[in-house]
């Protein structure tokens, strides 16, 4: 009964979002207010009934209500709660629902924010929000329906995948969508802006917060699954420019190309066609990313079901999408003249395009490659691989370009760089990243990705710890405080630029964190029997004993391996094989352990009857990885909630 | 007023799009065919059930029909019935011969699926995958076609049922057997 | 007598020492394989799994052909080599890093010419606009005096960068 009502609720949904596309554009025409507000309650609706249908789908995993075919397909009645809920982002349909639920939450939020201040291009942003929502709850009512029932009932259901059953995968699908739809927001605010003509800095203004917000959702989701990856795939990677991995890479980096491009716009009224150009990009790859994984176009490790038939219509509405907004764009931005006003090219503004350069060449490589399989197959019917050794030697210098654009954009001047400008802020710096990599080539790094990374690492890090210092200091000097309380005015002072600042010191982090994981991996696969060791660098793992372990629904051969530094015992380390019978599945568990910020990682690919294969991995610092990953949300939340800026 | 940049995003765009289309259309398990016209690699290994030897090598300057297969393969059970008739309909002539190479199984399991579903001709297990791997096999079943020179004419990705089947046995192995020209593709 | 047995042992010695050597060798020389072994399995794509090189794979094949590169090792072959035998066999799809050669340059020089491409271009853009600003600013009436610029500029200055 439930789920017929959230059937229906989903249904309304769709008529709505049709009222919503109309009602406001309509009313603008016509000049009748009463329109443009049915538009607004429509969208507030969608977003209640829309709910109803996710509550209707939550209540029937709960209560493992089989007849509804989703909830036969990822879900179990053995399988723990926790998952159950998760069961419904666990498979094509569901996910929809999710990806147009947190649309509708966020249309909702932004339309009530922003209604007083916004009333001009508000109608025009309801309306391409119903727009996007139209698209995919048609998929959902016509194509993906998650409410189907099915007869006969069947027993119990076909339970989640096991490679999804992690806590890391429950709040990864979710956060990788607030991520993506989040893009939605900017989105429709600059088709509003470019419909009503409105073309000045006010949606970039209006829209920065969201755009943070949302930046930060598809970090933490992207970075979560990779921590996914690197503990339940079990082979140590947490990337593996899997096509799925990629589509969620190729908005990222456009998008934070974006965020970089606005600060020029915002302060120079400089770049107007370039933003709105960007962010078309970011959430049509946004778009794009979906309909990679839902098409079946690429094979991935995350595809869900592939049928041409769904995959036609998301590639209509995508070209839907995409001609509204590039079409737009091309139609509009005629009328826009930046006013250009460049002083040199030794400038922050030009550090900004290049920046925006290499974030879109990365991207543009990316997207190249992601597709360059399906181009050749096209064009040759032959096929072809890219993996990871191709974007060791291709994109990691693109990479380290733009790790070493961050040491320099945040510190060049405005307008014009004088050389004193320069010689202040970059002499130091480079005199030290030289020292540094000559350092590095003194205590034994010699392979070019480690020294490449000590090079730029150790610039941009000299750069921000001097732009830090420099500022306390002018400040402790002017109000007569001691350096700590100095830094801390400072910072709340300009929280904007510093909380950047503070994002970027995440990135340098994370950098360390994967040159550290990748070049000195070390990495053993051997077959063992309880009693043999094994050395890895330091450590030596013993195996102590192998037994059977069960848990809700999965049953498993344990490993015991005790893992000694020298003499001392560090700790006991139970890597499972497991088996999950309804699904029969295997999956293989790693256990770690944590030291000095990095992993003994073991994992028991094979278990035989009386051997099994151990991969042993020590992966150093790799939990910097994470770590930035954090420092750079921080950032992002320093960003978010920034104090007003006052006069000193 | 038309820009350069215009043409460029709208033919990019419509680019990938189209891009898109096709790759809907496309197989994903289309597998490329590298080894035709190549000289085949020499089979050998244990018959499944006798445990004898045997090698193409012997067979030289015959026509050798190879089809890979296992046990837990549900498309192979759906061509078996064709194999059987195949080799009653070629395995007469002097000139054929037809070998089944079972991959990556269990001893057992193989003998036992041969004895549920009968077999008029040998089949040689492919103890460490070499054989498989020497065929750069993607999967089973998957068969090929090597002519009197020992050269790889022919392969097939997929059960042998249908068209598959009426085209290898009228279009290859007939032409192949009375030395006629084959068609290339 | 004693000296005797010494230079009778001696010898003995040295013998014992000749496996113990050997095996010493050995292990070393199979760490060598295995290493080399992995990255020649990194290079190359486990066809039958989804986006895994065959060093990461757990299934039977990829299993199997990690020995295989080991015997080839073994038996001397570079990894040049090995990876030819299996392009010869899979065709391109078993390569993670496609063949610098045709089409495939797209890929390996793409990336690069676009970067040269787009900077160049962007240089000549920004080059460009510095001279339309430069003549602006001509026409334009004379800027504030002097005292008044350099009272901004150290304001300017301590607010921000």
């Amino acid at each position: 009964m439930f789920i017929e009502i959230g059937h229906f609720a989903v249904i309304l949904a769709l008529v709505l979002s049709v009222v919503g596309i109309v009602s406001p554009v309509l009313g603008l025409k016509t000049n009748r207010p009463d329109w443009v507000r049915i538009g607004r309650q429509a969208v507030t609706l969608n977003f209640f009934l829309v709910s109803i249908g996710m509550a209707a789908m939550i209540y029937s995993f709960l209560t493992n209500d089989y007849s509804v075919r989703y909830v036969a397909a990822t879900s179990n009645s053995k399988l723990p709660i926790f998952y159950k809920v998760a069961g419904l982002w666990g498979g094509h349909e569901g996910s929809l629902l999710l990806w147009v639920w947190i649309l509708t939450a966020y249309s909702t939020l932004v339309v009530w924010m922003h209604w007083r201040t916004q009333p001009v291009t508000m109608p025009y942003l309801v309306s391409v929000q119903s727009l996007i929502m139209f698209g995919f709850l048609a998929m959902i009512v016509f194509l993906s329906n998650p409410f189907e029932r099915i007869f006969p009932v069947p027993l119990d259901g076909k339970d989640l995948n096991p490679l999804l059953q992690d806590p890391a995968m429950v709040v990864h699908p979710p956060m990788l969508y607030l991520g993506y739809v989040g893009f939605s927001i900017p989105f429709a605010f600059a088709m509003a802006a470019l419909f009503s003509g409105r073309l000045g800095e006010e949606w970039i203004k209006v829209t920065q917060r969201w755009t943070l917000f949302a930046w930060m959702a598809l970090t933490t989701g992207i970075l979560m699954g990779g921590y996914w990856a690197y503990y339940e795939l079990g082979w140590g990677g947490y990337w593996g420019w899997d096509p799925v991995e990629n589509a969620s890479f190729m908005p990222w980096l456009v998008g934070t190309a974006f965020l970089h491009s606005v600060m020029v716009q915002e302060k120079r009224k400089m770049f107007k066609v370039w933003n709105l150009f960007l962010i078309i990009v970011t959430f049509s790859l946004s778009l794009i990313g979906t309909f990679l994984v839902r098409s079946g176009v690429l094979s991935s490790v995350h595809s869900f079901a592939t049928d041409p038939g769904r995959g036609l219509y998301i590639l209509v509405f995508l070209s839907v999408m995409l001609a509204l907004g590039f079409g737009t764009l091309i139609v509009r931005s005629g009328k826009l003249k930046s006013q250009i006003e460049l002083d040199s090219i030794i400038s922050k503004e030009s550090a900004f395009l290049f920046n925006n350069l290499f974030f879109l060449v990365a991207a543009a490589t990316v997207f190249l490659v992601t597709l360059y399989p399906l181009l050749i197959e096209t064009l040759k019917t032959a096929k072809v691989s890219v993996g990871p050794p191709y974007y060791n030697a291709v994109f990691m210098p693109v990479a380290l370009g733009l790790l070493l654009m961050m040491g320099i954009g945040p510190s060049i001047a405005w307008r014009k760089a004088s050389t004193d400008n320069l010689k202040k802020n970059f002499l130091l710096p480079t005199l030290i990243a030289v020292i540094a990599t000559v350092a590095a080539w003194l205590i034994g790094i010699r392979t070019v990705f480690g020294m490449a990374g000590a090079l730029t690492v150790s610039f941009v890090a000299s750069t921000i710890f001097i732009d830090f210092a420099k500022i306390s200091a002018l400040w402790a000097r002017r109000h007569e405080i001691n350096y700590l309380l100095a830094f801390y005015q400072a910072f709340t002072n300009n929280q904007r630029r510093y909380a950047g600042i503070v994002t970027h010191i995440g990135v340098l982090v994370m950098v360390v964190g994967i040159i550290a994981s990748t070049v000195y991996q070390v990495e053993k696969v051997v077959p063992m029997r309880i009693g043999d060791t094994m050395q890895l660098k330091e450590y030596t793992i013993r195996m102590v004993g192998l037994h059977e372990v069960s848990g809700a629904n999965w049953t498993a051969q344990e490993g015991l391996f005790e893992v000694y530094k020298g003499e001392e015992l560090l700790t006991v380390l139970r890597p499972q094989k497991r088996l999950y019978p309804v699904s029969q599945t295997p999956t293989t568990e790693a256990a770690l352990y944590t030291i000095h910020l990095g992993h003994v990682f073991l994992t028991m690919p094979e278990v035989g009857s009386d051997s099994v294969t151990v991969r042993g991995l020590i992966n150093p610092l790799i939990l910097l990885v994470w770590i930035g990953g954090g420092i750079m949300a921080l950032g992002v939340i320093l960003n978010i909630f920034r104090p007003r800026m006052k006069t000193p | 007023m038309i820009k350069t940049w215009h043409f460029v995003l709208v033919i990019i765009i419509a680019g990938v799009l189209s891009l898109f289309y096709k790759g809907l259309w496309g197989d994903p398990r289309a597998i490329p065919t590298v080894l035709i016209g190549t000289q085949a690699p020499i089979v050998s290994g244990p018959e499944v059930r006798t445990g004898e030897m045997i090698s193409t090598g012997r067979f030289q300057g015959k026509v050798i029909l190879i089809n890979f297969w296992a046990s837990w393969c549900l498309e192979c059970r759906t061509e078996h019935e064709n194999l059987l008739a195949l080799n009653r309909r070629f395995g007469s002539n002097p000139d054929f011969v037809m070998l089944g190479i079972n991959y990556q199984d269990r001893e057992e399991d193989a003998r036992q699926y041969l004895q549920v579903n009968g077999s008029n001709f040998d089949h040689v297990r492919d103890l460490k995958g070499m054989i498989s791997i020497d065929y750069g096999v993607y999967g089973v079943p998957e068969t090929f076609v090597i002519d009197q020179k020992g050269v790889i004419r022919y392969k097939y990705v997929g059960p042998l049922v249908g068209q598959a089947y009426s085209y290898l046995t009228e279009s290859v192995l007939q032409p192949l057997l009375e030395r006629r020209p084959f068609p290339s593709s | 007598m004693k000296k005797n047995t010494i230079i009778a042992i001696f010898p003995l010695i040295l013998l014992a020492a000749v496996p113990l050597s050997q095996s010493m060798a050995a292990t070393v020389q199979e760490e060598r394989i295995d290493l080399q072994m992995r990255d020649i399995a990194k290079t190359l794509r486990c066809t039958i799994c989804q986006n895994e090189s065959i060093w990461e794979s757990q299934a039977e094949l990829a299993h199997q052909m990690r020995e295989i590169i080991k015997e080839r090792l073994i038996k001397g072959e570079s990894p040049d080599q090995i990876r030819a035998y299996f392009l010869n066999r899979y065709g391109d799809y078993i390569l993670l890093a496609p063949q610098k050669s045709g089409l495939n340059w797209l890929l390996w020089a793409g990336p690069f010419v676009l970067l040269a491409g787009g900077g160049l271009f962007l240089y000549r853009t920004l080059a460009r606009w510095v001279v339309q600003a430069a003549e602006e600013k001509q026409e334009a009436p004379p800027p504030i005096d002097e005292h008044l610029r350099k009272r901004i500029e150290a304001e300017l200055h301590s607010r921000e960068d």
